[in-house]
């Protein structure tokens, strides 16, 4: 018995295949049997009395590519789950979003939960990959509403490894990869630039070399990962440490990351059983160092003149720059930039369960996160005239705590898990950052403040909150007969946010389920293995968004004034202030249903939501006068999501040395912009029809009609607003225009309401993850598959790079002589479909095959491969751009695009 | 029983929590002050009531500030004339239309700069409601009569702002406190809000310091009684034009049967504008004998500037965009500073000003950029090729000159304010004080009230023409829009002047007359339609089709 109780959990994560070989006759895609236990928010249910939507992912399920974050071991696994990396392949994600967009402030990221500590998605950098035992995901309202306001996004509950008892154990997991570009913009070179300005009689300035720059600033990266593990226990006490360091290069000069991490998690039994206790830390240190400004980095890399040489002026000691191109800047100076981002995180918890009585537990819960980040910058003369310094810190604590007390109770064919739950959270965030300009000599960058003479008074300030957050909640589980199961939740926060009458918000939840396998009718459907029919509603808050104090009438520091002769700060109120502001409310309604058939050989989940977010928390628009400001935070407009999600499991082959495992994931989405108006103050409130969101930069794009996405009453969120493009006009000198469309008549007007139409959505229909996984005897192969459909991108890259006006000041592209287009009106002619289908990785492992041995139990060598392609018929460079995330780059392609990069890695993982 | 115990203690913990929450839930915020606090005694309420305003007065970021920015109020009443245009250059400047757009007169009515200059304008009078309320309150409690004199600096704050809304929209809400609802706000005809405006200067007036505002010193960039005088000389110059409420009628009242009551007399408008200016002089006001003088780096000794933005590259973040993006890119780095390469001189300023004559005015050479340029010490600029001079080639500026040779070159640039070479943020952020107001002007003004009076006017222009350096000419309306045009050289006057002589809606060089414009409807700006969107009780001025271009 001992054996079995932990043989497979150091399979689980030594050698994930060996497991599913292990357990062959279980269930290979969840490996959950139905009575395990899991921890579904602060409540623990076995699978059988769940009736929410409750996804769980362990580790043999989470990708095996060289994962950075700890979310990407969950990219594409899980339907309804959107995951945006940073293009580089290194950085942070850029933002997670489950169930689509909720709300158009901020808090549209999950609550992130790590063994209890409740955090944000900067804490995942926190956590080495290898450390994780297993996600929890939760996605509808009606488990979501056990975190009240935080859960509104949708919850992940991670779970670190754990200590098992038994002999001491050691792991050692490591990686070394290459990643590297393998294509860029195909742009005119300098033997091409200087014949196409010949042609059309531009006087260049030729310095008589040819450099590809978007080469030049391009590295190979050499990237390394290591993680090492010990852990073992006894009958009262057991303990895991991990230390793990990643060290990663980008692909573009001087784009580095390194991350050291440590995670400790112990627990002890006291008092005969009467108390667990345990305890965690966790923490790490991040040196990232970054483009300062990746538009402008490529931008100029693409169409700086490719003439100039690869190395600086020898005479003058500088880089020689194009003083007529002056949206660029020599990209090979931007790369003595130098842009540091430290960050450091750590959390402590610890969690002590008093055994009252059989059924009666009362847990306590204690956590501290202490979070510093420092942002160092230097911007040289060579690229900011006068150069410039900027440090600045930003230090965030969190303390949670609370109570709780759960009851569970089998008595007869009726089971009860009753919870109740205090919590309170208080957090903290400070920093102050300083600017200072005018250097004599870049040389001692931002490490010496005082090389640099003067301090502008808006180049230094800083800041402090410290919002509060009180929560109770009670929550009942009844099954009955393990067929009917009820849960009810009923939470109430307090957000200090929120005006005097406003603060407490009750957002409860009921949610059915039935098990219709345990009904004596079922048993004639021999094939059918499991067979659960859910349905659920529930509201969330949601107060992410918003800062502390916005319904206080406050004043701070608006600028110098002269007085006499001296200079004196005056204040005063710097936003609407509205003291009515309350809790926006997300009602969601879930159905659906989880079949597995075929000795769990066929499983099949699928499910329905529909979701509208009510008093949403928005920068309305509001008419100056009567208000002194423009936009105003308040509950007005509403908005509804609604999707279903199809995922699909099957193991067509499965023998003793073969098996074939197919998953696959299917979301459709709609989301809908119902109301931007609504009643405030006792007066009916409209903000404007049309507000841009992502637009275009660069040369000749300041202001004017260069919007490109915008939001708009009744559309779904982040729709294309453009003009139409009727096709090319000659413009009668060899050039050709774009002949717009005069869509209303009276002539052309490109000014919102005028001649523009909605030309498509940024955000994808449908998404699409899939996994095909084949052992054959010790050697395994994983493949994955992402995709996404429905939606379309403006190719803004392509708009300016081709326009031939632009030349000789800046590059084209080696197509745009062939094409001569003479304009960049920003029309629906780059926009193009987004569909995508790409291949995100292929590993190849081996689990080595070993007799029993003193020392070494296992050995698995993997190679993967990362980004091996994307099918799409999008014209620029890969259609993969923000397509989530509502912000100034959504669905805009626009010249800031990473050269495309490949990853090969190679990892080994030793078990002791 | 132990679990009983247990759970009493659970209960009474919670109960406890629940009892602390109140308290819990409350913000102290440590960052911000509470607004109750910022005016309780006298010195703050004239800090946070009165001066906190002045930091409006300037900006940096775009249709932000009376002066130094972009987008803003001085680009709508300079590049909308025949005195500047921002050429398209291939890649460079053309920013959707835009600029051609304003140069043409086809703004559009969903134009964001002009929408974003009405939220500045409106935010600035908005925040000196609140300021006047705050100042009422303090007063109601505690009598004193320095307050009295804070009450009139507001006052005459918002008047000026009221002033610069009502010049560029016309028929325009008069909103006078800081907490209307939406549907209070109600537009008033414009002889209406001119009245008003006039009215609360002159109630102000008194109250206020007599000291020069452009000195440094205790009323340093202030709005002292000259200042006053100067606006209502200003609003009284062009009563013909504020008067009028249907400007599209071909109709407009005659000025010297526009009576205002000053001190006690009732005079015509050209009567109010010589009384004021008079007034103006009387402070103590001279030309200086240098004109460049007023535009210096430390032009803060100018015995001639009436009303400054007071500019410090440490101190304050008003920017002064107008030198960095009208120079040339190389022009710039000769100067070790940057540019943009943008604004220039139409073909009727180099008309006006006799360019490439004999009789060149001698103004020109001190606010324009023409021909080969020179660094500040005295060498050639040359271009990136190290050998080609840089030379701005005046008479080749048009609308579009993509493509064209002197596509990087077209067009005089603007000289004027002194080059401050240790300007910070590519030379926007620099020292010289921006010039609003000044006595040249006010003496043009007293000309022309004299000329539309039926008198004689000549002293008054021979003496700005004199000081200038340039021969005598005879004060005729043609000359006087001629000399403003030439003394008033990017000082953001264009737009006014062009109309108050009729001439704002006619053709002029690569402008031909748009539909409709001799009913004079462009006169003035549209209500921007986000603003109509968000109050439907708003209606469009004359002439502005919502869903059909015009």
């Amino acid at each position: 018995m001992k054996r079995n109780s932990y043989i497979p959990i150091i399979c689980l994560w030594a050698f994930p295949f060996c497991f599913q070989s292990l357990s062959a006759q279980e269930n290979p895609q969840t490996e959950l049997p139905p009575d395990s236990i899991l921890n579904i928010g602060y409540a623990r249910g076995s699978l059988i009395n769940l009736s929410g939507s409750v996804e769980r992912i362990t580790e043999s399920q989470m990708n095996k590519e060289q994962i950075t974050n700890p979310l990407e071991a969950i990219q594409g696994r899980v339907a309804g789950l959107t995951i945006l990396k940073s293009s580089n392949g290194m950085a942070a994600l850029e933002s997670v979003r489950m169930r689509g967009t909720t709300s158009l402030t901020s808090g549209n990221d999950p609550l992130i939960i790590v063994d209890g500590v409740l955090g944000d998605l900067t804490m995942l950098t926190s956590i080495y990959p290898a450390d994780i035992e297993s996600f929890t995901i939760l996605k509808d309202a009606s488990e979501t509403a056990q975190y009240g306001s935080r859960g509104a996004s949708g919850v992940i509950n991670i779970v670190t490894k754990k200590g098992v008892a038994g002999k001491t154990r050691v792991n050692y997991s490591g990686s070394f990869g290459i990643a590297h570009v393998y294509r860029h913009l195909d742009m005119l070179s300098g033997a091409e630039f200087r014949r196409v300005a010949a042609e059309n009689n531009l006087q260049i300035l030729d310095k008589g070399y040819d450099t590809d720059f978007q080469k030049e600033i391009e590295q190979v990266g050499l990237q390394q990962n290591h993680n090492i593990a010990f852990y073992g226990g006894g009958e009262a006490s057991n303990y895991r440490v991990s230390l793990g360091y990643q060290d990663r290069q980008g692909v573009v000069d001087n784009e580095s990351m390194k991350l050291f991490t440590a995670n400790m998690n112990m627990s002890q039994k006291l008092l005969d059983g009467f108390i667990d206790c345990e305890l965690g830390l966790f923490g790490s240190v991040k040196k990232n160092r970054t483009l300062f400004d990746t538009q402008k980095t490529f931008y100029s890399a693409a169409t700086f003149n490719p003439t100039f040489p690869n190395h600086k002026n020898p005479e003058t000691g500088g880089w020689d720059q194009i003083t007529t191109a002056s949206q660029i800047t020599n990209p090979l100076a931007w790369m003595e930039v130098d842009n540091n981002n430290d960050a450091s995180y750590l959390s402590a918890h610890a969690r002590l369960t008093f055994n009252l009585m059989e059924d009666l537990k009362l847990v306590m819960f204690g956590s501290y996160t202490y979070n510093d980040a420092e942002d160092a910058q230097y911007l040289p003369t060579s690229v900011w005239a006068n150069g410039q310094a900027y440090r600045g810190d930003r230090k965030s604590e969190s303390l949670l705590g609370n109570l709780m007390l759960t009851y569970r109770k089998q008595a007869g064919a009726h089971f009860f898990d009753v919870l109740a739950l205090g919590e309170l959270e208080k957090n903290i965030y400070k920093g102050f950052y300083t600017t200072v300009t005018n250097f004599s000599s870049n040389a001692l960058g931002y490490h010496n403040l005082q090389a640099g003479a003067l301090r502008p008074w808006d180049g230094t300030g800083s800041y402090y909150e410290d919002p509060h957050l009180a929560s109770f909640l009670g929550r009942v589980n009844y099954t009955y007969d393990n067929r009917y199961v009820v849960t009810l939740n009923a939470r109430t926060d307090a957000s200090s946010k929120f005006g005097r009458n406003h603060k407490w918000g009750f957002f409860p939840s009921a949610s059915l389920a039935w098990n219709v396998t345990e009904e004596a009718f079922m048993k004639q459907f021999r094939s059918v293995d499991n067979l659960k029919l859910r349905v659920g509603y529930g509201l969330a808050g949601n107060q992410g968004g918003i800062d502390s104090y916005t319904t206080m009438a406050l004043v701070r520091p608006n600028g110098v004034t002269p007085v006499g002769n001296a200079p004196l700060v005056t204040y005063e109120s710097m936003k609407n202030v509205n003291p009515d502001l309350k809790w926006e409310v997300k009602h969601t309604f879930n159905a659906g249903f989880d079949l597995s058939m075929y000795g769990n050989r066929l499983l099949l989940s699928v499910n329905y939501y529909n979701s509208k977010t009510t008093d949403m928390l928005y920068q309305y628009n509001v008419s100056v006068p009567p208000f002194p400001y423009s936009t105003l935070l308040a509950n007005l407009g509403s908005m509804r999501n609604s999707g279903t999600e199809v995922s699909v499991g099957v193991t067509p082959l499965k023998t003793k040395d073969m098996e074939l495992n197919i998953n696959a994931n299917i979301t459709f989405q709609k989301n809908k912009l119902l109301s931007l108006s609504g009643v405030y103050n006792g007066e009916y409130i409209s903000a404007s029809e049309y507000t841009a969101i992502a637009g275009l930069n660069g040369a000749g794009t300041h202001g004017g009609y260069n919007n490109i996405v915008y939001q708009i009453v009744g559309q779904p969120l982040g729709v294309f607003y453009l003009p139409h493009c009727e096709g090319l006009v000659s413009d009668g000198e060899g050039g050709y225009t774009y002949q717009i469309a005069d869509l209303n008549g009276g002539g052309v007007n490109l000014e919102d309401g005028e001649d523009r139409y909605v030309a498509g959505q940024a955000i994808p229909k449908v998404l699409l993850g899939s996994n095909i996984s084949f052992r054959y005897k010790n050697i395994d192969i994983s493949l994955q598959i992402n995709g996404a459909f429905g939606h379309k991108v403006y190719n803004g890259t392509s708009l300016s790079y081709m326009n031939m006006n632009s030349l000789p000041d800046y590059n084209v592209l080696a197509e745009a002589p062939k094409r001569m287009i003479k304009d960049q009106t920003a029309t629906d002619y780059w926009l193009e479909s987004g569909n995508y289908v790409n291949f995100d990785y292929l590993t190849v492992g081996w689990t080595v095959p070993l007799k029993p041995r003193r020392f070494l139990k296992g050995i698995r060598l993997a190679g993967t491969v990362n980004n091996l392609g994307t099918i799409s018929g999008y014209s620029g460079l890969t259609p993969l751009v923000n397509s989530s995330l509502v912000d100034a780059t959504l669905g805009v392609d626009d010249k800031r695009t990473y050269p495309l990069l490949r990853t090969y890695t190679v990892s080994l993982s030793l078990n002791f | 029983m132990k679990t009983l115990s247990y759970l009493i203690v659970l209960v009474l913990g919670v109960a406890g929590m629940l009892v602390s929450c109140g308290k819990f839930l409350e913000e102290h915020p440590q960052d911000s002050r509470d607004e109750e606090t910022a005016y309780a005694t006298l010195q703050e309420l004239y800090q946070n009531g009165v001066l906190s305003l002045y930091n409006h007065i300037g900006g940096y970021a775009d249709s932000q500030g009376l002066q130094g920015t972009g987008r803003g109020v001085y680009d709508l009443n300079t590049f909308t004339t025949d005195e500047a245009i921002m050429p398209t250059r291939g890649g460079d400047w053309y920013d959707g239309g835009f600029w051609q757009g304003l140069y043409l007169h086809r703004w559009g009515v969903n134009n964001d700069a002009i929408y974003d200059t009405w939220e500045y304008l409106y935010q600035v009078i908005i925040l000196c409601n609140g300021s006047l309320e705050k100042i009422n309150a303090y007063a109601a409690l505690h009598p004193n009569d320095d307050v009295n004199a804070y009450i009139a600096e507001v006052r005459a704050f918002r008047a000026m702002f009221y002033y610069y809304t009502m010049d560029l929209f016309g028929r325009i809400p008069l909103v006078l406190s800081s907490g209307d609802r939406v549907g209070d706000v109600r537009q008033e005809e414009r002889s209406e809000v001119f009245r008003f405006i006039v009215d609360e200067l002159q109630a102000a007036a008194p109250l206020l310091s007599e000291e020069h505002s452009n000195l440094p010193g205790l009323y340093y960039g202030r709005i002292t009684r000259p200042v006053v005088y100067f606006l209502l000389a200003k609003l009284a110059l062009n009563a013909e034009i504020y008067s009028d409420d249907n400007w599209t009628d071909g109709n407009k009242p005659d000025g010297s049967q526009l009576f205002f009551e000053v001190e006690g007399q009732q005079l015509n408008a050209w009567e109010t504008v010589k009384y004021y200016c008079g007034k103006i002089t009387a402070s103590g006001y001279i030309l200086e004998p240098d004109y460049t003088q007023n535009f210096a780096v430390f032009n803060e000794s100018s015995r001639e500037n009436i009303f400054v933005i007071p500019m410090s590259k440490t101190l304050y973040t008003n920017q002064f965009i107008y030198l960095f993006r009208s120079r040339h890119y190389n022009h710039a780095k000769a100067y070790g500073l940057s540019g943009e390469n943008g604004s220039s001189a139409t073909i009727e300023v180099l008309k006006t000003f006799g360019y490439d004559t004999p009789e060149v005015d001698p103004r020109f050479e001190w606010c324009y950029f023409a021909g080969a340029v020179k660094d500040l010490d005295g060498n050639q600029i040359m271009l990136d090729d190290e050998v080609t001079p840089l030379v701005y080639e005046p008479w080749q500026v048009a609308l579009d000159v993509s493509g064209k040779p002197y596509e990087k070159t077209a067009g005089a640039r603007m000289k004027k304010y002194e080059v401050d070479k240790t300007g910070l943020k590519d030379g926007k952020l620099l020292d010289n004080d921006i010039v609003l107001f000044r006595y040249a002007d006010v003496l043009l003004m007293q000309s022309e009230a004299q000329v539309r009076n039926g008198e004689n006017g000549d002293t008054a222009l021979n003496a700005v023409r004199g000081r200038a350096g340039a021969s005598s000419r005879p004060a005729t309306l043609a000359n006087l829009l001629a000399e403003r045009q030439m003394e008033l050289a990017w000082e953001g006057w264009r737009r006014q002047d062009m109309i108050r002589f009729g001439i704002f809606t006619q053709a002029y060089s690569f402008r031909p007359q748009i539909e409709n414009e001799e009913s004079g409807f462009t006169t003035v700006f549209p209500i921007p339609e986000k603003v109509i969107t968000m109050n439907q009780s708003l209606e469009q001025n004359i002439g502005y089709k919502v869903t059909v271009s015009y």
